[in-house]
């Protein structure tokens, strides 16, 4: 082995990398080496403290959870991991497996679609917000259109109502459907999740057949929708829906009545309906708690005070609940899918709206119910042809501040169980 | 001479039988990969090998090519050792196993206490895996193994002990020579449930689902597993699967009659073609109970740590316990006579 200069020598990028962490270090008067990895050599001393960062407490929160007593151990969940959905990571702090504490970490899906919005004209908004909750596209564009219709001061016709109905309870069935499936698989059960996803397919692929995408529809616009419905569309329609309820009741066989299945999620995650009000839940984790609220029923949009539906709700308020919440809706969803086809008038599907919408000054606000709960939008129009202001309330980003609350004192096994009950979208989440 | 003939007999054995394990694992890595995606209405592999045939055999060879990684915080000697420790455990307590009549490696008076001994074994390799490793979930994962199999050890072994009792050996060829008299074990053994108590704490032991949660991948990523990588990660698979081809031929033997034809005549047949019906019935008997334990994994979710240990300690070993009794007082009132008299 020859020897060589260390000045011509090419530096290891591992080196570097060592060398930037001294820097580091030394700027914030913390060990080199950082946290994760014990100082000294000694083996295993510390090894409860790896995760901690190596930089002081920034919020009282974070002392908080980065604070370990004796016995317990910081226990990392994401953002890579198996089962948390999509990428969120949680922060346990456990005794043993037994959760004491637990912090949410979010921003790793932040695409800054808010501030995209609000530089793009009024019609392309609507193709910009697919992506949030991307397991409910449909009612992501929904929201801003109603707000956009109000400040723009137009109706869209009664057909494209109608086809928007549609869409959105489709779109809310696959969606439903996919819960109990990951729910089933953040458990350990292999197959509900593939029952789950041929509902999905063949929906998605009715939905494909109307707007073109499987996953990011773009169907919606201000003023009605991009196209309309055939025949042959209500053709296949009622196909799939003859043979809908098979996946979920072959998942219902699997799970509704298993006994491990209940013993895992009965009891389990369970929050009070005040609690879930005061904590700003909406949605079926809401109703899964006994609260009736629906924003359909409560502030009836689109045409929803003209179809006829339950509110459905459950008492429990476990895990438990939230799945049966989910089976229930999906067959209200079916059971308004099919008045829609019915009571479906002919006519336009667009209203007369010029290529770049100008709106007066003024502000507007829209909410759906969408799959996970209250979506809403809030715009503000200064007259330009772009948002002044856009934002978007997602459900599943207020629905996981239940976790730290719900969690201490169950065990890391729950801890997926409670989450995918509570079903986030981490798209939605971070925006 | 007698030394000599008997090392040779046992190093020919021993190697038959580890050479054994690899396609044992391979034809049931390919059968649940198979079986589950036909439960789950899907196709499976198909593109090795007419139907996918040799998907799996790929895999195995696979993981030899993967680059064998391990962890810079990582306890060397003992993180290296564990993998062989599950699977030696696993391996040699085939030893025993009697596959068909003449054809077992090692005809002990004690087997069922050897065989028990040796495949406790596997706990430690899993333990110290999970220790090695400097990884939570590994530490997670090595102690929920330690904890659930030394639990469900106990009414495991009791449940067995009452086969012990009924047949008055504890060598597996002459449990199997005495259900040829009486009929299988397991008809016996119906009104004390000594056979659902050993197949449960038989999957608990094997970490098989419903309580897999060793290596619950939405939990701990892959438990004790999670830091090893290329053939020791191998290791580990093939144990896993070889330890439930053995759970499944012990089940046989202990109370189906191992061998044994399901009707009496003829039961067994002499010489070689002895041995090739013997070997027929004990594969498909022992192969039979590996796909209930592939169809249990693609219905049931998992159960959960806490009520695991409930169950064994507040189901499972009281009903081993009474398993005991009863079938001691089914001996005493059927006046049973142990194989070849007292």
């Amino acid at each position: 082995m020859t020897k060589t200069d260390p000045e011509t020598r090419i530096p290891d990028p591992i080196e570097l990398d060592r060398a930037e962490e001294e820097r580091l270090a030394a700027a914030f008067g913390t060990a080199p080496g950082g946290g994760s990895r014990p100082a000294g050599g000694a083996e295993y001393a510390g090894f409860e403290q790896v995760g901690v960062p190596d930089r002081p407490p920034q919020t009282e929160r974070e002392a908080e959870v980065y604070a370990l007593e004796e016995g317990e151990m910081l226990f990392n969940m994401g953002p890579q991991h198996p089962s948390t959905h999509g990428v969120m990571r949680l922060v346990v702090k456990v005794r043993g497996e037994v959760v004491t504490d637990l912090d949410p970490v979010l921003g790793y899906l932040h695409r800054g679609i808010e501030k995209l919005c609000e530089n793009a004209t009024y019609t392309t908004v609507l193709t910009y917000v697919d992506p949030m909750d991307y397991m409910s596209s449909m009612h992501n564009e929904h929201a801003p259109a109603i707000a956009f219709e109000k400040l723009y001061g137009i109706r869209p016709p009664k057909r494209a109502e109608y086809i928007r109905a549609l869409v959105m309870e489709l779109n809310r069935v696959f969606s439903h459907a996919l819960m109990i499936g990951f729910l089933a698989l953040d458990m350990g059960g292999l197959t509900p999740i593939l029952y789950s996803f041929i509902n999905r397919d063949e929906t998605v692929e009715l939905l494909a057949a109307i707007s073109g995408q499987r996953m990011l529809f773009n169907f919606l616009r201000v003023g009605g929708v991009n196209w309309d419905v055939n025949d042959e569309f209500i053709n296949r329609l009622s196909a799939w829906r003859s043979n809908v309820g098979r996946s979920v009741s072959d998942n219902e066989a699997l799970l509704t009545e298993n006994p491990i299945f209940k013993r895992r999620t009965r009891g389990m995650g369970v929050i009070s309906g005040e609690r879930a009000i005061a904590l700003g839940v909406s949605g079926p984790n809401l109703r899964a708690s006994g609260v009736p609220f629906d924003v359909r029923k409560a502030h009836p949009y689109s045409i929803y005070d003209e179809l006829e539906f339950d509110v459905v709700t459950q008492q429990a308020g476990d895990v438990y609940a939230r799945y049966l919440q989910r089976i229930a809706e999906i067959k209200q969803s079916l059971h308004l899918i099919d008045q829609i086809v019915q009571k479906m008038p002919h006519g336009p599907v667009q209203a007369q709206v010029p290529g770049i919408i100008r709106p007066r000054p003024g502000r507007a606000f829209g909410a759906v119910e969408s799959p996970r709960g209250f979506y809403s939008t809030y715009a503000i129009s200064d007259g330009g042809p772009t948002p002044y202001r856009f934002r978007m309330r997602d459900p599943s980003f207020i629905t996981l501040q239940v976790m730290p609350v719900l969690m201490p004192g169950h065990l890391i096994a729950d801890t997926m169980a409670v989450m995918a009950s509570l079903d986030p979208i981490m798209g939605g989440v971070d925006k | 001479m007698e030394l000599l003939l008997g090392i040779g007999r046992f190093v020919l054995a021993t190697t038959l039988l580890l050479l054994l394990t690899v396609p044992t694992a391979f034809v049931i890595i390919q059968m649940e990969m198979k079986i589950i995606a036909q439960m789950q209405l899907r196709f499976g592999p198909n593109r090795i090998g007419p139907r996918g045939i040799f998907q799996s055999t790929i895999h195995g060879f696979k993981v030899l090519a993967k680059e064998d990684a391990t962890p810079d915080q990582a306890d060397r000697p003992t993180f290296t050792m564990a993998p062989w420790m599950v699977y030696m455990a696993a391996a040699m307590s085939m030893l025993v196993i009697p596959f068909a009549p003449g054809f077992v490696a090692v005809d002990s008076s004690i087997s069922v206490v050897y065989f028990f001994a040796v495949l406790g074994l596997s706990v430690v390799g899993l333990l110290v895996a999970g220790w090695a490793s400097y990884n939570k979930y590994s530490l997670l994962g090595g102690l929920r193994s330690a904890a659930q199999m030394v639990s469900y050890e106990i009414p495991l072994t009791l449940s067995v002990v009452g086969v012990v009792i009924l047949t008055g050996s504890l060598s597996f060829v002459q449990i199997i020579g005495w259900q040829e008299q009486h009929g299988w074990a397991f008809l016996w053994q119906l009104p004390t449930l000594a056979f659902p108590v050993f197949y449960i704490a038989g999957l608990a032991e094997i970490n098989r689902t419903p309580f897999d949660m060793v290596e619950a991948d939405s939990e701990i990523v892959a438990g004790f597993a999670t830091e090893y990588s290329g053939m020791r990660f191998g290791f580990f698979f093939f144990a896993e699967y070889v330890a439930l081809f053995i759970m499944s031929a012990i089940m046989t033997t202990l109370f189906f009659g191992g061998w044994l034809a399901p009707w009496p005549f003829p039961a067994q047949l002499d010489g070689f073609w002895g041995i090739v019906y013997g070997l027929f019935w004990f594969f498909l008997k022992s192969y039979f109970f590996v796909f209930v334990a592939v169809w249990l994994r693609a219905t049931l979710p998992r159960a959960r740590v806490d009520q695991l240990m409930n169950m064994a300690w507040k189901v499972l070993l009281p009903l081993a316990l009474v398993n005991l009794f009863v079938t001691a007082a089914i001996v005493l009132i059927f006046n049973l006579q142990p194989v070849g008299g007292a």
